[in-house]
């Protein structure tokens, strides 16, 4: 069994409108997507912005409200609030959020944030619950001196490891990770993810990591799952998603990722034209007739993609010939 | 846009018809009744209980309620036990007193605060912003029934440059002295209340005129080479005109809670005068009248405001 | 668990009272310190809180040391004595009471009134904005709609009208009824700025982090908005001032034999008294200018201190 299985989830806002303010109309933000995390892996959730990435994240750790399908926590339906609460779901589930100076409450010294969880979920002594402070504090590379300074007094990397030493702190089995670093410089982008990477191994978390980014993602993921209009297109392991993308969106994504390499220049701007180039003509293959993903078709047994299953099936059978 | 307004009006209806119940209960609940003493001192207790079965004030509160209604309906408020003539007709004569000054009150604001308003925003920082800010500061806070005291009290009495009572002086003939001794009259009020009612205005405009100052749009045009002068005129003042109508209706709100203490002060026979006088003789159906009056004034203010932002700023409309 | 975190870091608990105290050398000062800071180096708003202060504290002693009941008493004999006159420093009004004794008497009962109010029409307005703000949907829905019918309600003509109504009142109902139209301001300005603060990402982390919406509310969203608070109470207290008197002043608020501020100043109603007998209303309109201006004063200086402190914090 999986840690978490997220089964045809949707959340849609409604519109309200006319003359009784009645809900007239709903936005899908997340429109029926299902996936699994595994016990301590890093599963990647890519997107742009706007396709419902990190309402999934935000339902996932219980702060949006759910319209439909499930998320099974341990074999529990966690979107009902009242098994939430029975299980202390967040004191196995925590989040770390994208906007590092907005997550920290700035009229709160950093140990009474970063004890906050501790406080609600784990009642511990006084000396206990500061010793853990100092310690989780440790962990992320922070000085003791952080204890009694606020907020706006750490820069943003800072600020990121105690949003990461809070959701830690009492030691959770899952952590949502909403775009954690594309805040930050790209010098300490890597410095956060690091320390992110240590966590898991010495404390065995799950993250579900939701990027923009697929750089970042390529650093962090073993599995993935591209999101697009409320829908996945494409879930599969690293190497699926880089070096075996099937639909559309996922090529221009991978198209659109900035590459170092000068000499390569030319090479690169032409593969990117021709992915446009394919996405013009052929937009209405990898889409149905209202503009959406179609549903998940597996081709491997890691790999599945969101296309019609002669075509998928044709693509996959290209792309082999293609490596071979 | 035409739904949003409509909503609006629908919302008000349920309003409306609460505050009617509870003004009708609030006068009901008054001490005393109407009759003792206005009549005839001597009046004898069998002869009061009788005009008051006349007059239904036996009747279950709910059927006395009713009656009322749909009486105003048919356009009767019933009559003044006080001045024994239809309560119509007496509020019809008084609110146009208060409509007058009301209406002066507020032309005077908007010709003091508008260019108070630019004025500050453009010298932010400088000698005129730090007068105007003291003087909106200073006005802001004191109470208003002080500044009429002191203002009847200076202007008034010890310069006597304008009359201290009433609404015009007995014995003018002519429209056109007529209408000038009425204007004489409301004057100082008017200024008074002006003075001490362009915080609002002035604050909201300084603030406006600086963000626009340093607002993308604005710094275009001057690196266009627009003049300043129709910077301010096109650019930033009729963006915020629209916005600071709105208050026009706001602010009715405030003249009228000012009508009250305005009235008293310098004697001015509108309605809020009437509603004092009405408290002490215990004239339900004036109070009740007036009551209401006012808060259907309230509401159309608001809604008046509340059209205007939305046509301004379509955000509001989704609401 | 806690094994688990021993095992990953060096700190253990014999490090704990060490590293507290290097921590406590480092600490940041409080806000309510860099608003104490901003009075001491602003010299006239200093003055404001001393004047403030002190006359609040001079008219609670005085009074104790007045008899209540006879300074309403009738004196014939003082019909209208001029300021210095038979030994009344102020004077004395057309029954021959004193102003000086009555001033202080009446700024007692109006100050107290003015303070009773503001605690009671600013706790209610903030929780209301509070709690309206936070829970968006029907609660929010609901609160607004009795907001709106709270505003639409002729403030001061219902005020009137239940003053009439309630036979034996006295300055705590008086304070009660007051309160009940008074708190929408403070609801409204708290409501809008609770909207925005509910969005931030530190109430959705209080949420996960299993914090209950009473406590979020109260102990992670108030504290973000304390400056607001403050300067709103503040700049309320110099306004409820005003209303009170207001009332008193048309004869709706304060018994007439109760001395109040507001009562002393309709004596400027007769056109005789506001001439001739000037010093029956002028020194209880002064008072209340000179207080009002104060009150705001000191509002300001916290407003500007509030500001400077956020500005402090966006610099490092």
């Amino acid at each position: 069994m999986s840690l978490v299985e997220i089964k045809d989830l949707k959340v849609h806002y409604p519109i309200r409108s006319g003359f009784w303010n009645r809900v007239t109309d709903e936005v899908p933000a997340v429109d029926g997507i299902t996936f699994n995390i595994e016990a301590g892996e890093t599963y990647g959730l890519v997107g742009e912005s706007g396709s419902g990435k990190s309402t999934t994240g935000k339902s996932v750790v219980g702060l949006e409200k759910v319209t439909g399908g499930s998320i099974l926590y341990n074999g529990q339906d966690i979107t009902k609030k009242a098994n939430r609460r029975k299980l202390d779901y967040n004191h196995d589930v925590q989040m770390i959020f994208q906007d590092s100076l907005s997550s920290l409450n700035p009229r709160k010294r950093i140990e009474d944030i970063i004890a906050e969880p501790l406080r609600n979920f784990e009642h511990l002594s006084k000396e206990d619950e500061k010793l853990r402070v100092l310690q989780l504090l440790d962990i992320v590379g922070l000085d003791a001196d952080a204890l009694y300074k606020y907020p706006h007094q750490f820069s943003g990397g800072q600020r990121q490891r105690i949003g990461v030493a809070r959701a830690v702190a009492t030691n959770p089995k899952l952590i949502i990770a909403d775009e954690p670093v594309s805040a930050l410089d790209l010098s300490v982008q890597a410095q956060v993810l690091n320390f992110m990477k240590k966590i898991q191994r010495e404390f065995g978390i799950s993250y579900l990591f939701i990027s923009h980014d697929l750089g970042v993602v390529r650093h962090m993921c073993n599995n993935i799952a591209i999101m697009n209009r409320g829908r996945l297109v494409e879930i599969g392991t690293r190497d699926d998603i880089y070096n075996h993308p099937l639909h559309i969106y996922t090529k221009r994504l991978l198209a659109a990722i900035p590459e170092t390499n000068v000499n390569q220049r030319a090479a690169h701007r032409a593969s990117r034209l021709a992915v446009e180039e394919v996405y013009r003509e052929q937009q209405d293959k990898y889409y149905d007739d209202e503009g959406k993903a179609y549903p998940l078709v597996a081709v491997s047994p890691t790999h599945s993609v969101a296309l019609p299953e002669t075509i998928a099936k044709q693509l996959a059978q290209q792309e082999t010939e293609v490596q071979a | 846009m035409w739904k949003t307004i409509l909503r609006r009006i629908l919302i008000m209806i349920p309003e409306v018809i609460i505050l009617s119940i509870l003004v009708f209960l609030l006068a009901k609940a008054m001490p005393g009744d109407p009759f003792t003493g206005s009549i005839n001192p001597k009046a004898d207790p069998a002869q009061i209980k009788h005009l008051m079965k006349i007059n239904g004030l036996y009747d279950p509160w709910y059927q006395q309620y009713w009656n009322w209604v749909v009486h105003l309906f048919h356009g009767n408020l019933g009559n003044s036990y006080q001045y024994q003539e239809p309560v119509t007709r007496l509020i019809g004569g008084r609110a146009t007193n208060t409509l007058w000054l009301a209406l002066l009150t507020m032309i005077l604001t908007y010709a003091l605060a508008l260019p108070m308003g630019v004025f500050a925003g453009r010298h932010e920082g400088k000698l005129p912003d730090t007068v105007i800010r003291v003087y909106t500061y200073v006005t802001y806070c004191i109470p208003f029934f002080v500044i009429l005291v002191i203002g009847i009290w200076i202007f008034g009495y010890v310069l006597g440059w304008f009359p201290t009572t009433g609404s015009i002086t007995s014995g003018t003939t002519g429209w056109l002295r007529t209408i000038g001794s009425r204007f004489y009259h409301i004057l100082l009020p008017a200024v008074l209340g002006a003075l001490f009612g362009t915080v609002n205005i002035v604050q909201y405009l300084r603030s406006e005129v600086i963000d626009a100052k340093r607002s993308d749009y604005v710094r275009t045009a001057r690196a266009k080479g627009v003049p300043s002068k129709d910077i301010y005129r096109h650019h930033i003042f009729r963006n915020s005109l629209l916005p600071i109508a709105a208050f026009a209706g706001y602010s009715i709100t405030g003249l009228l809670n000012g009508s009250i203490f305005t009235e008293t002060v310098f004697s001015y026979p509108g309605m809020g005068l009437l509603f004092v006088n009405s408290i002490s003789y215990r004239d339900y159906t004036v109070i009740t009248a007036l009551v209401l009056i006012y808060g259907i004034l309230n509401l159309l203010g608001t809604l008046l405001s509340d059209i205007i932002l939305s046509v301004v700023d379509p955000r509001i409309r989704i609401e | 668990m806690a094994a688990n975190f021993n095992e990953h870091s060096d700190i253990s608990a014999a490090d704990l009272t060490r590293l507290s105290q290097e921590a406590k050398a480092e600490a940041t000062p409080s806000s309510a310190r860099i608003i104490w800071d901003e009075f001491k180096a602003d010299k006239p708003a200093m003055v404001a809180l001393v004047i403030v202060v002190g006359f609040i504290l001079f008219v609670m002693i005085a009074s104790l040391f007045i008899d209540t009941s006879k300074v309403m008493q009738t004196n014939i004999m003082n019909y209208f004595s001029a300021p210095g006159a038979d030994g009344l420093l102020l004077g004395a009004d057309s029954a021959g009471r004193s102003i000086a004794q009555q001033l202080i008497v009446g700024s007692r009962n109006s100050i107290g009134i003015a303070l009773g109010l503001t605690v009671i029409s600013s706790t209610f307005g903030i929780c209301w904005g509070l709690i309206s703000g936070y829970f968006n949907g029907y609660i929010d829905w609901g609160m607004q709609r009795v907001y709106d019918f709270m505003m639409m309600l002729p403030m001061t003509m219902m005020i009137i009208v239940l003053v009439t109504i309630i036979k034996n009142y006295n300055a705590v109902t008086l304070t009660l009824i007051f309160s009940i139209f008074y708190w929408e301001g403070t609801s409204r300005l708290i409501r809008s700025r609770t909207l925005a603060e509910s969005e931030k990402d530190y109430v959705a982390a209080s949420k996960t982090s299993g914090t209950s919406n009473f406590k979020i509310i109260f102990r992670e969203i108030m504290p973000n908005i304390s400056s607001l608070i403050i300067v709103d109470t503040t700049l309320s207290f110099a306004e409820n001032i005003g209303v009170e008197t207001g009332l008193s002043y048309l004869g709706f608020g304060l018994p007439i034999q109760t001395p109040s501020l507001g009562t002393m100043i309709s004596n400027a109603n007769d056109p005789n008294n506001i001439t001739q007998y000037w010093w029956t209303w002028l020194p209880a309109a002064l008072e209340i200018i000179i207080l009002c201006l104060s009150i705001s004063y000191i509002g300001q200086v916290i407003r500007r201190a509030a500001d400077a402190s956020q500005r402090q914090g966006a610099e490092d």
